[in-house]
Parts: C-alpha cells; sequence; structure tokens
C-alpha cells in the first residue's frame, strides 16, 4: 500500500487523539508560528555580521579580514559574509533584523551553561529548570503545541507542556506493510495508538522528496529546515519548533570566503531561504530566531582560528519583522573597549530579544513574557524589531 | 496480568525467551535477589584508576599543544567512557540479578553526572557509577549519597572542586597572576537539596543552599595536576608559600582541602555547624539523607519508577515510612517495592525508556551488549549517563513515547531483527517474553509463515506490548 492512502486511511479508521487531524480548510484560522535554531558551539557573528566599518576591525582580524568588496553590503557599518549572500533576498524585503553585539545575560566562556542559559532562558545556570519554549507553550492560549526537529529533545523545549519531536530516521528502510502490521498492533493501545499515528502522519506530511539523496537526510540544516516546514505549514500542526544546527565551534582554521566558517554560514543561509519557500503562503505568519550560547573572541587564536568569547550576533527573520535593520547598540572593537580585553562587548540582552520577537509573534503581554523569562523584568523587550 | 512476566519485566530488565516457566514464585525471585551485597563490577582494562588518572592528566597537559595533540587526548578520555559503558551494559544486559542491576540504574540517575556536560566526567562516569552508586544500593542512602558527594565526577560535574570559601585563607591569593578570581559555587549545594535529598519543594531556603555551599568548600579533587585552583599560587606579602597539595602521580580522588575551606560555623536548615572542616559536610549530608522530605522525595521517585507515572499515595506512603524508620536502608526499600499492591495492578503501566527497551531486546535473545549498542542509544536519544541536566533522565511515557521516538523503535527493531536472522528463532518464542491476550493480533503475526521470520520478530519487538514493562 502506498504509505500516503495508508495513513489517510488509518485516519479515517481511527481516532485522531494526538497530532495533526486532516487537513480542513474551512477552518484555516491566522495563527503564529515560531522558529528557534540554536547554533550550538558559539557562532562567530564578527566573521558572520562583519563590522567592516569599524576603525579597528581589519588590524584586529588581522589574517581573515574581509574587504567590503566581499560582503553583503547592510550599511556603513555591517556587511554579511560571503556565505551569508543568500539572505540578500530577505533583507531586501524587510524579512530580516540582524542583531549585534548580543550576549545571554550571564558571563561564562562554557558550552554547557551557555547554552543552558539560552536554553532556559533564565539569568543563571541552574541545574534543573526546563525550556523557555516550554513555557511560551505553557503561558500561550488557544491551540498550539510545540515540536523539537533535532536528534535529541532540546532544554529549550523541555518541561511539562507535552512536545512532539521529529528527526529524519532511515524509515526508507522498512517497507510500508512492515508499518501496516505494526498500526494493526497499535490499534489495540489506546495509550499509544494515537501517538503511532501522529508519527506515520508526520512522516507521510515530511515526505521523501526534500530527502533525496539518502545521506543528505542526515547532514546540513536545509533538509531538516525543509522538514520543519514541511510539519509547521500544517494547519493545525505544531507551530512551535526548535532547530539545531551544530558545528559552530571554530577553534582552528576558520578561513575566509569559501573557508570552513563561510561553508557552515552558507549552509545556514541556504536553509533559511529553503525554509522560507517550503513555507509558501505559511510564511506569512511565521517568525525565525537563530541564535548561539555565545561569540567568540574579537582577535584570532594561534590556530587561525578563535576561542570562546562572549557578544556575537543573531538573526530575526520573517514577515512579521518590522524593517530590515541592524540592531545594534555596537560597543566598537578598541581594545578598551572590548569585554575583559577579549570579546566582542555585550550591549544586548538575548532575553530582550526574545522577547520583542515571540511577543509580537504572539502579541503576548509583559507579564506573559515575565513568566515565559523568569527574573527579567528589567530587561526591556526589543518590540520595536517587529511589526 | 501475568505476574512472572511483570516482574521480569517490571522490577527486572526484561525476561530471557523461556525464562518465565522457571519461575514459581514471581515475589520470592525478586526478593531473593536482595540478598547478599550489591554484585560488583570491575574496572574494565581501559578504566582502572591509574589509566584514567593518566588519561587526564594527559588532556590537561594537552590544553598546551596542537590541535591534534589536544583531539588525540580526548579521544582517550571518550574511549574510558566507551568501556565503561560497555561494561555497565553488559552487567544489564546478561546479570542474573535484573532487579539490582534496575536499582543500580535508577540511583545512578537519581544522583547522576552526565558525561555530556564537562569532558572531564566523561573517563569518571563510569567509576562513579561502580564505586559511589552500586555499593550502595542494597545499603544506606546516606553512605551512598556521601560516596557521591566525594566523587570526582560528582566533584566536576557540579564544580564543587573550584569552589572557594571567600573568606578562606586560599581566596586570599587567588586572583594572582591575571587568573579569574574564584569564589563561591553553589552549584553542587543547591542540586543536592533540590534533587537529591529533600527535592524543590522540600523546604530550604536559598540561605540555606549558600551556607551549605560554604559548609562545602574545601571539597576538592586530587590529581588532576594542572588543575587545582590554587596551582602555583603564593600569598601576598609576608606569608609564607602555601602549596596546595597535588600528587601529579597518584589516582584522580577526593580531597578535603582545609585552605580553600570558608572558615566559621555555618547553619543549614536550622543546625549550627560549627567549624570543623570536611565533617561539617559529612554530618549535613547524612541530615540531609535523614529529613523527612527526603524519604518522601525519594519514595515519589521510587514509585513512580516501578509502579506508574503518577504515583499512588498510599503507595508513596508505605514507601516513605519504610524509607524513615529504616534511616534509608534501601535494601528494605527495595523489599517494599515488591510488596506494594499497586506493583501488581494490571492497569497500572510502565512505558520503557529507551535504554529499558534496548536491553529488553538484548535479554529476549540472550545477547550481549556491543559496540554498537551505544550508538543505538544515542539515536534512541537515551545514552548511558548523558541526561541534558542534573535532574537526571525521566522516566514517564509522555517523555518518551513521542511519534518519533516510535518510529525510530520501529526501524530498530527491524535492523536487530535482520541481524538476528541467521539464528533462525522462532518468532512465537517472543510471545514468552511479553503479556498479550490470546485476541491481540501479535498471536497472529508471529504465526503468519508467510510474513517473513525477521519481520515477524521486528514485529514483536516494536508493538505495543513491548513497549511496557
Amino acid at each position: 500500500m502506498n504509505r500516503r492512502r495508508f495513513v489517510r486511511n488509518m485516519c479515517l479508521g481511527g481516532i485522531a487523539t494526538f497530532g495533526f487531524p486532516i487537513v480542513n480548510f474551512a477552518q484555516v484560522k491566522q495563527r503564529g508560528r515560531f522558529v528557534f535554531v540554536l547554533l550550538r558551539g558559539g557562532f562567530d557573528g564578527l566573521a558572520a555580521v562583519v563590522p567592516y566599518g569599524d576603525p579597528a576591525y581589519r588590524s584586529l582580524r588581522s589574517g581573515f579580514a574581509y574587504d567590503e568588496s566581499d560582503l553583503t553590503v547592510l550599511n556603513d557599518m555591517f556587511g554579511l559574509a560571503p556565505g551569508l549572500a543568500p539572505l540578500r533576498d530577505l533583507w531586501q524585503r524587510d524579512e530580516l533584523a540582524v542583531i549585534h553585539a548580543m550576549a545571554i545575560p550571564y558571563r561564562t566562556r562554557s558550552h554547557f551553561d551557555g547554552q543552558a542559559i539560552l536554553e532556559t532562558g533564565i539569568d543563571r545556570p541552574v541545574g534543573s529548570s526546563d525550556g523557555w519554549l516550554n513555557r511560551l507553550l505553557q503561558v500561550m492560549t488557544g491551540d498550539r503545541s510545540g515540536i523539537a526537529i533535532a536528534s535529541g529533545m532540546p532544554r529549550s523545549l523541555t518541561g511539562p507542556f507535552e512536545v512532539q519531536t521529529w528527526s529524519p530516521t532511515q524509515l526508507g528502510t522498512v517497507s510500508d506493510e512492515y508499518l501496516g502490521r505494526l498500526a494493526v498492533l497499535y490499534r489495540t493501545d489506546a495509550a499509544l495508538y494515537g501517538r503511532f499515528e501522529s508519527a506515520m502522519q508526520q512522516q507521510d506530511l515530511v515526505g521523501e522528496e526534500p530527502m533525496a539523496g539518502g545521506g543528505a537526510r542526515r547532514g546540513g540544516i536545509t533538509p531538516l529546515l525543509q522538514a520543519a516546514a514541511r510539519i509547521l505549514k500544517q494547519e493545525d500542526g505544531p507551530n512551535i519548533a526548535a532547530v539545531e544546527f551544530s558545528g559552530w565551534d571554530t577553534h582552528a582554521n576558520q578561513g575566509l570566503a569559501g573557508g570552513a566558517l563561510d561553508r557552515l554560514l552558507g549552509q545556514l543561509a541556504e536553509g533559511l531561504v529553503a525554509f522560507r519557500t517550503e513555507m509558501a503562503g505559511a510564511w506569512s505568519n511565521t517568525t525565525v530566531v537563530v541564535m548561539t550560547e555565545f561569540g567568540r573572541t574579537a582577535r584570532p587564536n594561534g590556530t587561525r582560528g578563535t576561542d570562546h568569547g562572549t557578544a556575537g550576533a543573531g538573526f530575526v527573520l520573517g514577515p512579521q519583522v518590522a524593517k530590515s535593520i541592524v540592531l545594534s547598540d555596537w560597543p566598537g572593537l578598541s581594545d578598551a573597549a572590548l569585554f575583559e580585553g577579549r570579546d566582542l562587548k555585550p550591549t544586548l540582552d538575548t532575553r530582550a530579544v526574545l522577547k520583542g520577537a515571540v511577543g509580537g509573534t504572539f502579541d503576548l503581554t509583559p507579564a506573559q513574557l515575565d513568566r515565559i523569562f523568569p527574573a527579567s523584568s528589567g530587561v526591556r523587550g526589543a518590540f520595536e524589531l517587529m511589526k | 496480568m501475568n505476574a512472572t512476566i511483570r516482574a521480569l519485566n517490571r522490577f527486572g530488565l526484561g525476561a530471557h525467551v523461556g525464562e518465565r516457566r522457571r519461575i514459581d514464585d514471581p515475589k520470592g525471585w525478586l526478593r531473593a535477589q536482595l540478598q547478599g551485597g550489591a554484585p560488583e563490577l570491575r574496572a574494565p582494562l581501559e578504566a582502572t584508576p591509574a589509566a584514567i588518572a593518566a588519561a587526564i592528566r594527559d588532556f590537561r597537559a594537552a590544553g598546551q599543544g596542537d590541535q591534534q595533540a589536544r583531539q588525540q587526548a580526548r579521544r582517550r578520555l571518550v574511549d574510558i567512557a566507551a568501556a565503561e559503558s560497555h561494561a555497565a551494559l553488559t552487567a544489564r544486559a546478561t546479570t542474573e540479578r535484573p532487579f539490582v542491576e534496575r536499582l543500580v540504574a535508577f540511583w545512578s540517575n537519581h544522583l547522576c553526572v552526565s558525561v555530556g556536560a564537562k569532558v572531564l566526567v566523561a573517563p569518571l562516569a563510569g567509576s562513579y557509577e561502580r564505586e559511589a552508586i552500586r555499593p550502595h544500593v542494597l545499603g544506606r542512602f546516606e553512605d551512598m549519597l556521601l560516596a557521591s558527594a566525594k566523587h570526582p565526577a560528582m566533584l566536576v560535574y557540579l564544580d564543587n572542586f573550584q569552589s572557594i570559601g571567600p573568606a578562606s585563607r586560599g581566596a586570599q591569593f587567588s586572583g594572582v597572576r591575571g587568573q579569574q578570581r574564584r569564589g563561591l559555587n553553589e552549584n553542587y549545594a543547591r542540586e543536592l537539596l533540590e534533587l537529591h535529598t529533600l527535592g524543590v519543594d522540600g523546604g530550604y531556603t536559598q540561605q540555606d543552599v549558600l551556607q551549605l555551599a560554604r559548609i562545602l568548600t574545601g571539597w576538592t579533587v586530587t590529581g588532576l595536576a594542572r588543575s587545582g585552583p590554587m596551582q602555583n599560587a603564593r600569598p601576598r606579602a609576608r606569608r609564607r608559600p602555601v602549596q596546595v597539595r597535588q600528587d601529579a602521580n597518584g589516582t584522580i580522588g577526593f580531597a578535603f582541602q582545609e585552605l580553600l575551606h570558608e572558615p566559621g560555623s555555618k547553619t543549614v536548615l536550622g543546625t549550627k555547624y560549627g567549624e570543623d572542616g570536611v565533617e561539617e559536610g559529612e554530618r549535613a549530608i547524612r541530615a540531609f539523607a535523614r529529613h523527612p522530605s527526603t524519604a518522601r522525595f525519594v519514595a515519589t521517585k521510587l514509585v513512580t519508577h516501578f509502579v506508574a507515572d503518577d504515583p499512588p499515595a498510599q503507595a508513596v506512603d508505605r514507601v516513605t515510612r519504610t524509607f524513615r524508620d529504616t534511616d534509608g536502608d534501601l535494601r528494605a526499600v527495595a523489599t517494599v517495592l515488591v510488596d506494594l499492591q499497586d506493583a501488581w495492578d494490571e492497569r497500572l503501566r510502565k512505558f520503557r525508556t529507551p535504554q529499558d527497551w534496548l536491553i529488553a531486546v538484548l535479554r529476549a535473545f540472550n545477547a550481549e551488549a556491543s559496540e554498537n549498542v551505544m550508538p543505538l542509544l544515542r539515536q534512541l536519544r537515551h545514552p548511558l549517563w548523558s541526561p541534558q541536566s542534573p535532574k537526571g533522565f525521566g522516566d514517564k511515557v509522555q517523555e518518551w513515547a513521542d511519534p518519533d521516538s516510535l518510529l525510530n523503535r520501529a526501524e530498530l527493531a527491524r535492523t536487530v531483527a535482520r541481524r538476528l536472522r541467521a539464528q533462525r528463532i522462532d518468532p512465537r518464542t517472543l510471545l514468552d517474553v511479553v503479556d498479550v491476550p490470546a485476541s491481540d493480533p501479535l498471536n497472529k503475526f508471529l504465526a503468519d509463515n508467510s510474513i517473513a521470520a525477521d519481520e515477524r520478530i521486528a514485529l514483536a519487538l516494536a508493538g505495543p506490548a513491548f513497549q511496557w514493562r
């Protein structure tokens, strides 16, 4: 049996208690959608969003400083690295806010602590706290659900609100007959049947096409973001998603255009553009935020890379962005301006950006935002980012 | 409900084919496993104390070297973790006292460390389970707690090894030589109260956490060589140089460094601890182990693990009483779990975590844990000793039975079954390891010769009956 038909049959015959009911266009609702893309490893903001206009930039980054002509120029201070060139289109459509000199609210150069702070949305490492996306789901009202597009449940989504996960499996290796028989078995189990059915349906939505090429399924972020789009664009599907992209811990040989880091940036930009394309009409109320746990040292290290630093860059994308801007209270790159003499100084709190982005996407009140980000009442949301 | 299958799967780690017929008295079979000490697990050859210490010191020394040297040194740490994981998983897959191994896994997760958090934890996590947890699972909770508190894995994982009393002598000359000034780290103190003993609502305050952190200053790790926060530190003006004892060749272990210990008396949970060096912390930890909130917190967690995601109140009460009345005698506590009526109620089911599921697959076929098991556990999002937070892994259905995970199991079951093809197993024998009524379609599928035998095996392993314990 063809899987698509198989899933339809299962839905019609079964009890759709979990996951997505069949699309019913008579009930289309306008719902915000939000995707949090976490770049794990500490992404080098100075190499991605290049402050070519800062007088100290060239000497500070000697060895791998970009020329203005290499960049997608955003304004007279900043330009996007060559790998990020595909984002030019979003910039021109007023769908891209570039954030710089942003950092988590706690000073650490530990991946573990940094990611914990970013993902829990609190201001210091507390071992057991839940993720801020899960609190967002708890605080929101109405129809909403979350999904992790990741090989493990990211901390940002953990918590009492039940969320789904999706990761590229190699289900191509199992037959539809096998899945059909499993479905018969699962029908006898009221607690699990809805979940199994939902899994089949998710798999059906994601389809095979974007994963063509077998191995490509597990590599790069483009297939993940395309899969995310196929799931998120369903009416009544999940509308909060967390996506992860690792490999940013560039201690050595970052390179320039075409180098190791630039290729990663290229994957990121292409993935974001592919996500936008795949979302089609559903893009109109979708916001994507891209962040990392920390920026990297302002100066290169001895192995033509950079070490763990402090402030860095991030992105907010989507039609709900007020207009394309670089949001930054730029601290400068002079020796005196650097944080502890080595890192870009933080002038903007990640939570201010997140409050602005989710607040604008879902029309949340300041009180709701303070529940999502505890102990952040002193951090003003960057609401000007969004329409 | 079949009580033998429940004993094998709920309290044990999954039935072997044929095993149910060898057990006449399920509760007696479980109680018998609790007799005698916990089974020892010897260190793998790659993970002797000397090997661990050497690998860690080399890793720290390689910090200065080139990237290749660093990667090689890191590789050794990861290899130790892999050897330890393999040993621990083999014990779970092959043990004849599966109830005791389940207790090891439970307590190891309750007082968890995580190899994902800090690379230095990786080579220590296995020895942590072997040395701090395993010997005490049929002993006293307070001894386990104290062994955990003093194990280098925990001291590193929750940062206590670098916590310095603000008024300690050590604090006066930290910060020299341009090092970042270090001070009190309350991470372990907080988790000790919140996650290991009283529980988040157990009745302690931020002041208690701070005071406890002060009590625990000086609890640090020796043998890390390039580690000690005080290494090479020299006091300011006119004091004699103070050398922190550093054992550059010995094994890695607990050390109490008076120099880093916050002087003076401290008060935690209303008890005053006069200045008494390491004994302050030892007394405090034993007191937390006997705190009434701890009995309830731990009992709730145990009943959640062994009975139901929503633990029945009367069961929690009973285990709480036993824990309290025996001052945390974990053999008595394990015994009372077997006696709980709710544990045998067929309406109350526990969903197998990925580790439970994979071990049960291995046990069904009397297979050993191969080196493939760790990657499979990663794919199932449940690698050994790698929780995302000090809270440990959860064990409720909502944490593990998401649609994607069910598909993952379906896929893996198919792969495992294909690998077993050579063994020519009759798929019907798998009805031995699950509890399904005669009307269940699994009976029909397993007997259906028109379906390939390996697919039938996969259906048994991926079907709903095998997902519960």
